[in-house]
């Protein structure tokens, strides 16, 4: 079993690889200038059964567990970093379904997850830290549930067609539902006009009394809490992976100009300000890929990993600005001018150190879990 | 319908370098790849699989590792593969090797069209095809640009020679070779990668095939390879050209003109 | 004593003879010196004369086999003519230009004679009667030295343009010979139209402007189509610009692709990898621009510009007017 195991991973990498190099890579700049995907991107990217990576073969997908689901992640983010993360906005999202729907729910959403794009949202306009803030519900009425409100700051908001939405059932009290783009009532809001990851689209969705029945919910009544940070765990993980990737485009693009440049009559590869610039850019790498691989086996063990999570991503979105910043320095004028990757790439990076929990956040939690040792 | 495509396994990258040592070629450390060329012959039998109710079986010679990229044809989409793997057949040249995967195709069977990518990236001969369509007696069309199934028996292809573009039919069975501007290859999906392991994959040794040992690899090859090295480019005496583009220009007018060349 | 045959085997490239031809008819002429008999095997049709286009370039010996049915046979047909006329003849080597028709028809010959067959070569010479022909392999990165020890005839497909063709006075002497012509009922070329388009091809430029990852911007390149235009010359690419969308394989000078040898060929933003060097070295004169000082391609240059690559072209192009 291992054996094949290792075949198949062997053969998806080498595909991935192969798909980011002809069909990602090329178009990082564009994406990032167009603030879209080209047509047909997203086609493709599901054509080639991208969406179904983690999904379970009996809903059509290839069942790739959590470690290999986040080395794809990092291996198209050297590519473009966007696409990765519109996939980690999707993985997360059905892995809540997978964790906490019932067999019917399953049933009913998953096989369409590998052709449509999933998403989770829970930030509202009143502010994205406290979700008890929130003042989306859902009312009973009758044998069914009326959803009201509105939701912003959502990773493939209006690429996506299913929603898992945070809403009140009660005061005190969180729950998820389902929802999905052709329901009557729903509708789109406003994109986001963000700095970084410009491919992805983040946007808003309207819900005006949005009729479903009981199995809608996701979970349990109140399970509201426990399903949104179970959400981030698994973002988390993935961030990592594509914070990563960022880290190893930075690296080739830094020591690609050292090779060819000179300083002087000196090879800047001879220079020891570089040398310190690249090793430590490289050192970054690998701690992030480390942590996020480390987070990846104890999901895939079934053990807890939130703490892990968490560091893999306050630490690597951190690491990929600072190494975006020494490789801007090491190409200078070429590193600040947008004809070149560089830029963009910190632009993207830094949006990693607010999504999904601020680093600030993640820094609270790692300390607590510490402190509960 | 059967189809069989042939396919060789191939290093990731052409970047070989030679043991200054033993002056042999260093393929440590390369991966095994399907040779891209080979991706447009997969991709044309599944096109053919998916209007037709075609079999598309994988046909590769080489030791036991070249299994993997015959999964990654299983995973495009082949229904299955043989791997033609032995030491008896380690060596062979194009025409030992052509006689291998003729003797298969015949032990397959019932095979209507055989199809080739136009050449492997690494040896660049692209004559295993039209030494298997000799040896199989069999009509061959290489270099095909466009390929379709114009008859219940039958195909027609397009190819273009240097001058000439040629519309050739072809009674199958047959053999074809492709172009790579035929089709652009689909990737294996990650589902279809777990699914080839469902997929059967049979290794053929010496006893499974009806062969005259005398045709097998190295003492049924009859070249030899004598010498392999690196090619060393001639160096010039540079004269520079200096100042500005402008001064640079006029002094490379100067120069062309001296030499009768403007 | 007779002396040993070696054959080149013409090709048609519409009404006339393939340039491939002509060139491997002048290198036979060079390595057979007294020691081997040339001869041009042409399978033409009755009414054809293409043997003209041969004569000039003076084989020993022009073998002409008419049937009507030539000019559209097809691969199979044509090689089994030529399995007849080797058993007949018993040649020490057969040639044939490594294009299309000619890597289709060789292997299937070769297979019919159970003979050893070097693809795509580069350079050819004879150690006593054994042909040691040189190969590239894993895309001109490597060359291999192949010889077919005991089997005759030994066999090879040369790639176009390696060798340059040059006339002689000396003539050719004109023979007839005769096949049976089986013909292969289950294929049939319904057309063929001629492809005007690629009538001139990177390696029949004798001027050549070549681009590289240095030189690929759209600026660039249009400025290097008016060079090229001025000049009377084409466009080549190396690798990297393969990629794009108005260049193709075809136009690729080194790695599998053209090997060429113009009178003049400028290189620009091209560093110089080995494949590529090698695919361009036999050009007479051989100029290149480039940004960085340490480009290998400079080595292999007789004139060198460190500089921008579009700045040089605007430059020339403004003297030119």
């Amino acid at each position: 079993m291992s054996t094949r195991n290792t075949a198949a991973e062997k053969l998806l990498l080498q595909m991935v690889d192969d798909y980011t190099a002809r069909e990602v890579a090329p178009l990082d700049m564009a994406i990032d200038h167009a603030q879209d995907y080209p047509e047909g991107f997203m086609k493709k990217l599901t054509e080639t059964g991208f969406l179904g990576l983690m999904l379970p073969q009996e809903f059509g997908g290839a069942e790739f567990g959590p470690e290999v689901t986040a080395t794809v992640l990092n291996h198209l983010a050297r590519g473009n970093a966007s696409t990765a993360v519109t996939l980690e906005g999707h993985f997360k999202t059905i892995d809540q379904i997978l964790k906490f729907g019932t067999p019917a729910l399953k049933q009913a959403l998953l096989p369409s997850a590998n052709q449509r794009i999933f998403a989770f949202s829970m930030t509202e306009a009143s502010g994205g830290s406290n979700p008890m803030g929130i003042s989306s519900t859902a009312t009973r009425e009758g044998d069914h549930w009326v959803i009201n409100g509105d939701k912003i700051m959502i990773t493939n908001g209006g690429l996506a067609q299913v929603y898992c939405v945070l809403v009140k059932t009660a005061p005190d009290q969180l729950s998820v539902f389902v929802v999905d783009q052709d329901m009557p009532g729903f509708s789109f809001g406003k994109r986001e006009d963000f700095i970084g990851l410009r491919g992805t689209p983040v946007g808003e969705i309207m819900m005006d009394h949005i009729i479903v029945d009981d199995d809608h919910l996701l979970g349990h009544l109140g399970d509201g809490g426990l399903i949104g940070d179970s959400a981030h765990d698994d973002a988390r993980i993935l961030m990592g992976a594509v914070l990563t990737g960022i880290m190893e485009h930075e690296l080739k693009i830094a020591t690609d100009y050292a090779k060819e440049r000179k300083a002087g009559d000196k090879p800047l590869t001879e220079l020891q300000v570089t040398h310190r610039k690249v090793a430590d850019i490289a050192m970054r790498k690998e701690t992030t890929k480390l942590l996020y691989q480390r987070a990846a086996q104890l999901k895939a063990a079934g053990q807890p990993y939130s703490e892990e999570a968490a560091m893999a991503k306050a630490h690597g979105s951190r690491a990929a600005v600072a190494a975006g910043d020494d490789a801007l320095q090491i190409l200078a004028g070429y590193g600040y001018s947008r004809e070149y990757p560089v830029e963009h790439l910190i632009r993207d990076a830094r949006a990693m150190e607010i999504a999904e929990g601020t680093v600030e956040k993640m820094r609270s939690a790692i300390a607590t879990a510490e402190f509960q040792k | 319908m059967k189809i069989v495509v042939c396919i060789k396994q191939v290093p990731e990258t052409n970047d070989v370098t030679i043991d200054p040592k033993t002056h042999n070629l260093d393929r440590r450390g390369l991966a095994g790849v399907m040779n891209p060329f080979d991706k447009n012959a997969v991709e044309q039998a599944l096109q053919f699989k998916a209007t037709t109710d075609a079999q598309v079986v994988l046909l590769s010679m080489g030791p036991d590792d070249y299994a993997q990229s015959l999964r990654e044809g299983m995973a495009m989409g082949a229904d299955s593969g043989v791997l033609l793997s032995d030491r008896a057949f380690a060596g062979a040249d194009t025409l030992a090797t052509g006689y291998v995967i003729a003797k298969a195709i015949e032990k397959i069977g019932d095979v209507d069209l055989v199809i080739f990518g136009r050449q492997a990236v690494d040896a660049d001969t692209g004559q295993v095809g039209p030494i298997v369509a000799e040896f199989l007696q069999q009509p061959q069309i290489t270099y095909a640009a466009t390929l379709r199934l114009s008859g219940p028996n039958e195909v027609t292809a397009e190819r273009l020679l240097e001058d000439t573009k040629q519309t050739l039919v072809a009674q199958l069975p047959a053999v074809v070779s492709v172009r790579s501007e035929l089709n652009p290859p689909r990737y294996p999906t990650p589902r279809n990668i777990q699914l080839s392991f469902e997929k059967p994959l049979t290794i053929w040794h010496h006893d499974d095939l009806d062969l005259d040992d005398s045709r097998l690899g190295q003492a049924g090859s009859p070249t030899i390879v004598t010498k392999v090295y690196a090619p060393k480019p001639v160096k010039r005496e540079l004269t520079p050209l200096t100042g500005t583009p402008q001064e640079a220009a006029s002094q490379l007018i100067k120069a062309l003109k001296d030499r009768q060349l403007l | 004593m007779s002396k040993p045959e070696l054959w080149v085997v013409a090709e048609r490239r519409l009404d006339h003879i393939e340039p491939t031809t002509q060139q491997l008819i002048t290198k036979a002429n060079q390595l057979a010196g007294d020691r081997f008999h040339v001869v041009a095997v042409l399978l033409e049709a009755t009414t054809d004369h293409l043997e003209d286009e041969l004569t000039t370039y003076g084989p020993d010996e022009i073998r002409v086999v008419r049937d009507d049915r030539f000019p559209t046979a097809t691969d199979a047909e044509l090689a089994d003519a030529l399995k007849q006329l080797v058993d007949a003849a018993q040649p020490n080597t057969v040639l044939f230009g490594a294009t299309i028709t000619g890597r289709s028809i060789a292997p299937r010959l070769q297979a019919k004679l159970q003979t050893g067959l070097t693809a795509d070569c580069l350079d050819l010479r004879f150690d006593d009667d054994t042909l040691v022909a040189t190969k590239p392999s894993y895309g001109d990165n490597i060359m291999c030295e192949i010889i077919c020890p005991d089997r005759r005839p030994q066999m090879a497909t040369v790639r176009p343009n390696t060798f340059a063709a040059q006339p002689t006075p000396n003539g050719a002497e004109l023979t007839t010979a005769k096949v049976d012509f089986h013909p292969v009922t289950r294929l049939h070329v319904t057309a063929a139209t001629p492809v005007v388009n690629t009538a001139t091809t990177v390696g029949d430029a004798s001027r050549v402007v070549a681009l590289g990852r240095g030189a690929a911007s759209a600026a660039t390149i249009d400025a290097a189509t008016q060079l090229a235009e001025r000049l009377g010359g084409r466009i080549g690419v190396s690798r990297p610009l393969t990629d794009q969308d108005r260049f193709t394989h075809d136009d690729q000078i080194g790695q599998s692709g053209n090997t060429i040898h113009p009178d003049l060929i400028l290189n620009f933003g091209i560093s110089g990898a080995v494949q590529y060097l090698v695919g361009m070295q036999d050009s007479q004169t051989i100029v290149s621009v480039n940004s960085d000082p340490n480009a290998p391609i400079f080595a292999a240059s007789d004139y060198g510009y460190v500089g921008d690559a579009q700045a040089f072209m605007t430059a020339l192009l403004g003297q030119f007017a």
